[in-house]
């Protein structure tokens, strides 16, 4: 009895030390890609989430009726559960998609043990939860005012505090077990672009129902990957999703020119996608620790280099620096789908008392544009980018469709000459010898610009908008206020002038110029700029598909913009990715942020490579 | 002994009273206004009318002060307004992190602090004394964040004797992998200030009567600076370490966003830049709650190291 006890524990012993030694080994073995975000994510839910961090999280774990293809440029969609892309009809008012039969959700206990399809009510659910008050969607407008009856099933559960799910919406016609048709209240040819975001995506009601409160930290889709762990804020990990069918790279948009289409193609095509086994992900706040555990081989990609490191990564020319090259890591440059912006208060009372930089008069024109031109961007580029950005020509960003990069204008150069013969021209000159430029009616003229108290960038700019402004003369306060408080400040028309940004949420010039169009004032339009000629060629914008006419509207737009100065424009921002040689079938996406599916790892590489 | 704890702890009311209503308005008038955070890019004023009603931000002030009263004294403050997840649940695994750090700090920084202030102090007026003074004062006068740069670059990334960030499920992983780094530099920042007060209680102490008594008796130097210096000395040290625990459990802000510890710090100034107020209720109490606490902990140790104290 005890040679038997003595002889179990020594083989439990053994066990032991070959499970323990196994476990590490498996984990070697694995494909592990190291990665952090730059910000903390909010959770994954994709119905209550809009911050790119966890969006771009909820990217790999489930799928939408459509995505974007890998490596064409410009973006073109491409069908995902969807068995195609559908052809607008009815005037571009109804899209009727028809999903692909044997895709099922991840397994999970809410399932209780049973393979559950993905069929066309997932997304006809999907679409409700972004109008259901009780989610407080940060995506709810882009459902708003778009779907037949949506708005009414919306207003009718708000006003009775029930949420009827199985309501029927006439916008939504689920007509079998895999087809659903969208009938629009007005013809939307970008519809396709928002069904391909990466929040809007099916999901499961019985998940959902199951969860109830804690649906940020259950994704359950039918995406490539699955939610293994999560330390809020601290490490998420993906790890493949095991019963995922696969994917493979479509290379028929590839540019064979482009060596990282190229070298995508090498390391990918003929695969069965994804390759990882598991993604570990890390939100650091902070820019030192991210760049210094990209350069200690603690993380393989790095996304976005500080601007603060920028001299230590790559050369004015945008050459990585040799000592990086000779490691073999690669940089991506990108010219993201984002533009900054001052905007002016149009109306002509801001804060309670009256506002010299509202209204059409030319007078008033006139010293917007002179402001907009004192402005120094060259200023800004050097220093505050350090040399990581372009200057902005119209209101639409590179990598969208409408964006022409041969338009240049003259209106938002630093050009403090003109500045200052324009501001004599109307009468904007100093009139009670205190060396600062008066109002042409003798008053005072004092700039009030109001930019977010918590961002070290927003101030820097504010200091150089001010600088700027008393080089030809005109005084300019400068206030930091709450990032929430700006908002506010900026719906509600409580400002004179404000830092503004905005990146694309689909790949479309509609999506930055309706920041202009006047209904949109009191939500996105901040400058509460109101002009007829303008939204009379944005509604005629949306009713044509994307083509020479339509672009011809926006360039329109464009100059309209241009000519009344509702903005200063700013910048787009250049951001460069780093990865480590091991990274393979790497390309930046403009619009999808994380792309895990199209990723691979050269274990062995990777392993010398840590090691050294 | 417990006719002055009974007393302390009513005192207590009052006071927690008063943080309450401190916070609740200062977060109401200069806290801005979450819906328009959780809102989104794009929305209408019914949108963010229908978001303040989901937070409750739309009641009456005299309403919503009443919840939260009834939250302090339940200790249910409800969830977090950007990300869901339970305030009880957020504070609980927080806390960890925070004091795998923060304890070893404590302990470390106190003895070390200790330790060398007796020997200063034994040798004052020294070149010796007056050399570890100038480096205190120089050390004090360089930033905090300097110091987690400079370490993080030497330390994690040129001579790679730690890693630059990060944070485990392990515990002992977290303690001897992870917190190394942080608690090195808290200590190296902490122990400069530390010293120098420290070094004045002994100074204070060694000047006093009793010491030249004891010395007058013969009693050995070792035997005067150990059992009665010390001994006097620990009462104002005891209430500097009191001053100084509440902060134990909130952490450093600053390593714990440098090192990627998911810790209170970190949360706290997350949920301020979000104004996520069940977060910032929740924690705000619970530190007044504490330091209350441990006041009145720390009065109660003085009985035990000074017999001349009474409780009155």
């Amino acid at each position: 009895m005890i040679l038997l006890t003595s002889r179990a524990l020594k083989l439990s012993a053994f066990l032991a030390a070959v499970v323990i030694g196994l476990a590490p080994a498996a984990y070697a073995q694995q494909k592990v890609l190291r990665f952090a975000f730059r910000t903390a994510e909010t959770g994954f839910d994709p119905q209550r989430i809009d911050d790119r961090y966890s969006v771009g999280v909820c990217e790999n774990l489930f799928e939408g009726l459509l995505t974007y293809d890998y490596l064409a440029r410009p973006v073109k969609l491409v069908p995902l559960v969807a068995e195609s892309i559908p052809t607008p009809e009815e005037g571009g008012t109804r899209y009727t998609f028809r999903i692909r039969p044997g895709i099922y959700f991840a397994q999970d206990a809410a399932f209780k043990g049973q393979k559950r399809e993905l069929t066309a009510r997932d997304m006809e659910y999907a679409l409700k939860r972004f109008r259901d008050y009780r989610n407080r969607s940060p995506y709810e407008w882009l459902f708003e005012n778009k779907i037949v009856g949506l708005d009414e099933w919306a207003k009718k559960s708000r006003d009775s505090g029930k949420v009827d799910y199985d309501a029927k919406v006439a916008g939504m016609e689920v007509r079998d077990r895999y087809t659903i048709s969208f009938k629009l209240k007005e013809p939307d040819f970008n519809f396709l672009y928002v069904l391909a975001m990466p929040n809007v995506v099916p999901v499961a009601r019985e998940v959902i129902e199951a969860y109830g409160q804690d649906t940020m930290g259950h994704p359950v889709g039918t995406g490539p990957f699955v939610l293994k762990e999560w330390v809020r804020r601290s490490k998420i990990v993906l790890e493949r999703n095991p019963d995922h069918r696969g994917y493979e790279l479509e290379t028929r948009y590839a540019d064979t020119t482009d060596e990282w289409d190229r070298r995508a193609m090498e390391s990918l095509r003929g695969k069965r996608l994804p390759l990882l086994d598991r993604v570990e992900i890390y939100p650091i706040e902070d820019e030192q620790p991210r760049f210094l555990a990209f350069l200690n081989k603690e993380h393989d990609i790095m996304d976005e280099t500080p601007f603060a490191f920028i001299h230590q990564v790559v050369m004015p020319s945008g050459k990585l620096m040799p000592a990086l090259a000779k490691q073999g890591i690669q940089v991506f440059r990108e010219l993201q789908p984002e533009l900054t912006y001052f905007p002016f208060n149009t109306n002509l009372t801001a804060e309670g008392r009256p506002n010299p930089v509202g209204g059409y008069t030319p007078d008033r024109i006139a010293l917007r544009r002179a402001l907009a031109l004192a402005y120094d961007i060259d200023g800004e580029i050097d220093i505050v980018r350090k040399g990581q950005a372009i200057p902005a020509q119209t209101p639409v960003a590179p990598g969208v469709v409408g964006y022409d990069p041969g338009f240049h204008s003259t209106a938002n150069n630093h050009d403090p000459a003109k500045a200052k013969a324009l501001l004599d021209m109307f009468g904007y000159v100093d009139r009670d010898g205190d060396g600062l430029r008066d109002l042409p009616d003798g008053a005072p003229l004092t700039v009030r610009l109001k930019y977010d108290a918590g961002s070290a960038e927003k101030r820097q700019l504010a200091e150089l908008y001010v600088k700027s402004l008393a080089d030809v003369g005109v005084r300019m306060e400068a206030q930091g206020v709450q990032f929430a408080d700006l908002l506010k400040d900026k719906k509600v028309s409580n400002y004179m002038m404000a830092t503004s940004a905005w990146i694309a949420d689909y790949p479309d010039a509609q999506n930055f110029l309706q920041l202009l169009y006047g209904p949109n004032t009191g939500q996105s339009n901040e400058a509460e700029f109101k002009l007829p000629e303008y939204d009379r060629l944005y509604e005629k914008s949306q009713a044509i598909p994307d083509s020479p006419e339509r672009n011809a509207i926006y360039r329109e737009m464009d100059r309209l913009m241009l000519a009344y100065a509702p903005w200063r424009l700013g910048v787009h921002r250049v951001f460069n990715h780093l990865q480590y040689p091991w990274v393979k079938g790497y390309k930046k996406h403009p619009i999808l942020y994380t792309n895990f599916k199209y990723l691979d790892i050269d274990v062995a590489a990777q392993r010398a490579g840590t090691r050294q | 002994m417990t006719a002055y704890v009974v007393r302390r702890l009513w005192q207590m009311i009052p006071t927690i009273a008063g943080v309450i209503l401190l916070i609740f308005f200062l977060f109401n008038w200069i806290g801005g206004d979450p819906a328009q955070v959780l809102a989104g890019k794009i929305s209408n004023p019914e949108q963010i009318a229908n978001i303040r009603k989901q937070l409750g931000v739309d009641q009456p002030v005299w309403y919503q002060l009443w919840v939260f009263v009834q939250q302090v004294f339940t200790f249910d403050f409800g969830r977090s307004w950007s990300t869901n997840e339970e305030v009880s649940r957020i504070l609980l695994t927080r806390v960890g992190p925070t004091l795998t750090i923060m304890i070893p700090v404590l302990i470390i920084e106190t003895c070390l602090a200790v330790l060398f202030a007796i020997m200063v102090a034994y040798v004052r007026g020294t070149i010796t004394d007056r050399a570890i003074m100038i480096v205190c004062t120089v050390a004090m006068s360089i930033s905090f964040l300097v110091y987690i740069i400079v370490f993080q670059w030497l330390f994690g990334f040129i001579l790679g004797w730690f890693p630059v960030q990060g944070w485990s499920e392990s515990f002992w992983k977290n303690l001897f992998t992870y917190a190394p780094l942080p608690i090195m530099l808290a200590v190296f920042v902490g122990l400069a200030p530390q010293l120098r007060l420290y070094r004045s209680f002994f100074l204070d102490e060694i000047n006093q009567d009793y010491v030249r008594t004891a010395r007058a008796k013969g009693v050995p130097e070792k035997k005067v600076m150990l059992k009665h210096v010390l001994r006097n000395a620990m009462i104002p040290i005891l209430t500097n370490i009191g001053i100084s625990l509440p902060g134990v459990f909130v952490g450093s802000f600053l390593l714990e966003v440098f090192f990627s510890i998911p810790g209170l710090g970190r949360e706290i100034i997350t949920a301020v830049n979000r104004s996520d107020f069940p977060v910032i209720k929740a924690v705000t109490v619970y530190l007044a709650v504490l330091t209350m606490i441990i006041n009145l902990l720390v009065d109660v140790l003085y009985k035990f190291v000074d017999p001349r104290v009474s409780f009155k």
